[in-house]
């Protein structure tokens, strides 16, 4: 076949895989077939333009001077306009001035961007955690240790804030006696239920995964694992703090309750976070 | 390095299709000639194959776990899906692979297991697509962070793997749940939140994929590998083809 | 209709020298292009979805037509992300070519980017285009990010998060600029229609105009070439714009644009049915970037566990890998021209490419960027890769850790002792065989030698 009747084809062809889109478009629609005659029209239409580019235009090489790009001293003596510009600089006066008020106006302009957000404040420092506020699931329940099996994980939330991004807590319960949490922390974990900030201390992302037999969370993002019995330290990855561990005890009617605030501030590390002063600003 | 890629593709699209292949099938024995499970021709099979480990009563021969209070769900679900006997160190994670009992063996052990101590009953999740939003809410919370979105798998560190639930059936589904085998943590959640994400990972086996070839359906890692292998492949090779010399045209015609 | 035109604007003689321009014929030059019709793609199908798209983190009540997610509250913007896939017709082929074309632009912009580094394009007096060209790449990878994080899905939004993450952890600055940037503390409801702000209208108009200023360079300063057929410094050698160039360019774009229909038809990419409605609180794995963020993302993952407090002053441990990593990196490229014109002493124009094992340590060099290049980006699929190959993640990351800093080096060793071998056998080749040189009468009278 001639290259003139391939390209022909190719033509012919896109225009039928044209029409064909139209008709699927009208029938209803189906991606995959949108897909193939998309691609069938154009690529038709290109590589028979390709075609018609490499076998039947008679394209000779050329050579040609390349063009000297840097002017001639002379020409850039000239434009550089240097009288007028001796003219302007000699009033150095209302050159700085000028210079001045452009900062000053560039400032102006600039300050509005203040206007995108509020100041970061003890919001960093805290989380809607409170003595006494019972832990519940996304479902509004709350918890007893009973209502947990062992080797199980719930994400709990305080009570009237579910849905809270700082607030949520992994709660999982394990065997009592294997845990080896430090000092008063061995106090915030009635009944082997122990609960720990679900946001990652690297980069922010929930600690979703735990490995029951392992007693520890990974975090799918970057793999940061840390240790469930041993107060969440982290034993892999790159996070360097423990998860904060949430100080809970039993209320009266034997409910889940927090005894107060994580001990520290929850998710990605910041460069003033062991500045205490600022939690204790918002009590 | 495009050829690095394509074996690298092939190598991932050949491993998959081993992981998927390893899944055993669970057998449901509907059979109505079967018997309902039998404690004392349990204990006779529990005597020769499962002891050893686990301990005449399921206290379990350290470092082989305890079994007494694992359930009937449990030992269903380990037994179903040929995890147990288990094969490897004591360290390593339970591999799914045809059962190596008969239907009526497995209900006869489980019956046993069932009997040592105070575990979950076999679970009878059914599916029921009025459940299906529940399940995806469900499984987005609780299984999704290991299994994946699509529950295509993932790996959750420490050598273990959470098992694609490609094959998994309602009951090995709702089993996993109240057991937590391995690694896996347990979700005793309601009957109905059983069946509501049992509805759901059946939903994700049979979902067709919209947009085409589905390329593994875990994310973005994939997605690039084709945009370089495809994309960027067929795009280089066809600047190649348009921009490589070409000996001079002959018209087939004067112009 | 062509004298219409030049009587009001007089293009006759403009016209016929842009018409006369010479291209050389070289098929990598073509990378550009397929960039530029990546670009063509993505404007016209976006230009589709932004007509769709709502910019609106309001929770509503799905009733769309994918039943799992029905009656599920989400933000108007994922509502109309599904509606897309799901009920707009063509449009889940629209959004798909979208995205492809995306993942496809950034690829080829790389392999444009490998090709004039590596031959030696960006040496004056190309070093402007080189700068722009680092400018579209940022670009193009804003662009890239911003529009992952539109569909507010599961997947996007925790991807949103690391951003949070690692802006906060600039010291000094980061809670401010954070909050600056997303409106408050993760997650704000801003944040979507910022987003989209930037992704429909910032960063095109700065990615349109940079590309337009890519090309008018381009066209000033005419093309590089390689050495032979008659080219030299100050002679170019090639085919004409018209009609040929013209011709195999439109094709180009055509075959192009087909390519990424085929995929966007057949290859189904980010399925945010599957991921459900975006949640803080929720997380799937495995959990990634567009490949083109992945090696960010990996050196999240290989990054040590080092987080320090000096004076009050904490550094926290993204900020290295998060914050310093690519701006070393973009700073370095950046620079790189003029640094090396300041190390070699070489302040010449040049018109004429080098090859590869012309500059043995540029090669090497390089090498070595690409090879950490590759290795970090592969690392953002550690899980993927422990997954697959059923290696424990910790052995796979602990491998990537080490490959990171020993691959580097050994690659750019070898590349630099392979070239210096390649110039040695071309060089022992030429050893003993006489060697011809053509002279050509020049106008003024002279002889002026004509390369092989």
């Amino acid at each position: 076949m001639t290259p003139t009747r391939i390209v022909a084809a190719a033509f012919a062809l896109s225009a039928l895989a044209s029409i064909g889109l139209i008709v699927v478009y009208v029938l209803g629609g189906q991606p995959q077939a949108e897909g193939i005659l998309l691609a069938t029209a154009l690529g038709a239409m290109g590589g028979g333009i390709v075609l018609w580019a490499i076998r039947l235009l008679d394209a000779p090489t050329i050579a040609k001077d390349r063009p000297s790009l840097a002017s001639s001293e002379e020409e850039r003596a000239q434009t550089a306009g240097a009288a007028e510009l001796e003219q302007i600089t000699r009033r150095t006066l209302l050159v700085r001035m000028l210079l001045g008020a452009g900062a000053a106006i560039t400032a102006a302009l600039a300050i509005p961007v203040l206007s995108l957000g509020p100041q970061p404040g003890r919001e960093l420092f805290r989380t809607p955690w409170r003595a006494g506020a019972r832990l519940v699931t996304d479902d509004g329940l709350p918890l007893r240790p009973a209502d947990l099996a062992l080797g199980s994980v719930r994400t709990v939330f305080p009570e009237g804030a579910i849905g809270s991004a700082d607030a949520v807590t992994l709660l999982i319960k394990v065997r009592p006696s294997e845990l080896q949490l430090d000092g008063d922390r061995a106090g915030w974990a009635p009944e082997g239920c122990v609960g720990y900030s679900k946001i990652c201390t690297h980069a922010g992302c929930p600690v979703g995964l735990y490995r029951a037999e392992d007693h520890v969370l990974l975090c799918p993002c970057h793999q940061s694992t840390f240790d469930v019995l041993r107060g969440a330290v982290p034993t892999f990855g790159p996070a360097a703090r423990p998860l904060p561990q949430l100080p809970m005890e039993i209320d009266d009617e034997g409910y889940l309750v927090a005894a107060g605030d994580f001990p520290e501030p929850v998710g990605p590390s910041f460069w003033n976070l062991t500045h205490e002063g600022n939690r204790e600003a918002g009590e | 390095m495009r050829r690095t890629l394509l074996a690298a593709l092939g190598a991932v699209a050949v491993l998959l299709l081993v992981v998927l292949a390893s899944l055993a099938p669970p057998a449901r024995g509907d059979d109505a000639s079967l018997e309902p499970g039998s404690v004392e021709r349990g204990e006779v099979l529990y005597r020769a194959g499962c002891q050893t480990c686990h301990g005449p009563a399921g206290g379990g021969v350290d470092p082989w776990p305890a079994i007494a209070n694992a359930g009937e769900a449990s030992a269903d679900f380990q037994l179903r899906t040929g995890r147990m006997p288990h094969a490897g160190e004591p360290d390593d994670q339970a591999q799914p692979k045809p059962p190596a009992y008969d239907e009526q063996s497995i209900r006869d052990l489980v019956a046993f297991v069932g009997s040592l101590g105070d575990g979950p009953a076999i679970p009878d999740p059914v599916i029921d697509e009025s459940l299906l939003q529940r399940g995806q809410q469900l499984f987005a919370v609780n299984c999704a962070p290991c299994h994946g979105a699509t529950g295509n798998g993932g790996a959750v560190g420490g050598g273990a793997i959470a098992w694609p639930l490609t094959d998994a059936s309602p009951r090995i589904v709702a089993e996993a749940m109240l057991a937590g085998p391995g690694q896996m943590p347990v979700f005793a959640l309601p009957d109905d939140d059983l069946s509501a994400v049992a509805t759901y990972v059946q939903y994700l086996q049979e979902a067709p994929n919209p947009g085409g070839f589905a390329i593994g359906g875990i994310g973005p890692v994939p997605e690039g590998f084709v945009a370089w292998v495809v994309g960027a492949g067929l795009l280089i090779a066809i600047a190649w083809l348009i921009g490589r010399r070409w000996s001079k045209p002959e018209g087939d015609e004067p112009a | 209709m062509f004298r219409w035109f030049d009587d009001r604007l007089g293009i006759a003689g403009w016209t016929r020298g842009g018409l006369r321009k010479v291209f050389p014929d070289h098929w990598s030059f073509l990378f550009g292009e397929v960039a530029l019709f990546c670009l063509v793609v993505l404007v016209a199908t976006g230009v589709f979805l932004t007509l769709f798209y709502v910019p609106d983190a309001t929770l509503v009540t799905y009733e769309g037509s994918y039943l799992p997610l029905h009656g599920q509250r989400m933000s108007a913007a994922y509502e109309s992300v599904l509606d897309l896939s799901f009920d707009v017709q063509a449009g889940l082929v629209m959004r798909q070519v979208h995205h492809w074309a995306a993942l496809v632009f950034v690829a080829v912009i790389v392999v444009h980017q490998l090709r004039v580094f590596f031959t030696g394009a960006y040496r004056k007096p190309r070093e402007l285009n080189w700068l722009i060209g680092i400018g579209l790449l940022v670009f193009a990878l804003a662009m890239g990010i911003t529009g992952y994080s539109l569909p507010d899905d599961l997947l996007s939004g925790t991807g949103l998060r690391i951003i949070y993450s690692a802006v906060i952890s600039i010291p000094f600055i980061g809670p401010w600029a954070a909050f600056l940037l997303f409106g408050g503390e993760f997650p704000t409801e801003a944040i979507v229609s910022r987003l989209f702000v930037f992704h429909i209208m910032l960063l095109p108009a700065l990615l349109l105009g940079a590309v337009g200023l890519h090309l008018a360079i381009l066209w000033r300063q005419t093309h590089t070439q390689f050495a032979g057929e008659g080219a030299r410094e100050d002679r170019i050698v090639g085919k004409a714009f018209w009609p040929s160039q013209v011709f195999k360019s439109t094709g180009l774009m055509l075959l192009t644009a087909a390519v990424l229909a085929l995929m966007g038809g057949l290859i189904q990419i980010n399925p945010v049915w599957t991921y459900g409605p975006f949640d803080p609180t929720r997380v799937s794995a495995p959990s990634q970037p567009d490949w083109y963020v992945g090696w960010l993302d990996g050196a999240l993952r290989l990054f040590p566990p080092i987080e320090f407090t000096l004076v009050g002053v904490t550094i926290p441990s993204p900020f290295l890998p998060g914050v310093l990593l690519p701006g070393l990196a973009f700073g370095i490229m950046t620079l790189w021209p003029f640094l090396e014109s300041w190390v070699t002493g070489d302040h010449r124009e040049h018109h004429i490419l080098e090859r590869p094992r012309d500059a043995p340590v540029r090669t090497a060099i390089g090498v070595a960027a690409l090879t950490v290049f590759v290795v970090l980006t592969l690392s953002a699929g550690n899980d993927v890769a422990s997954l697959i190959l059923r290696i424990p993640v910790e052995e796979t990351t602990n491998l990537l850790r080490f490959a990171v800093v020993v691959l580097p080096v050994v690659f750019a060793v070898i590349t630099y002792r392979i070239c210096r071998e390649l110039q040695r056998r071309e060089l022992a080749s030429l050893a003993g065989r006489p060697v011809a040189v053509r002279l050509e009468r020049n106008e003024a009278g002279g002889f002026t030698p004509e390369d092989e």
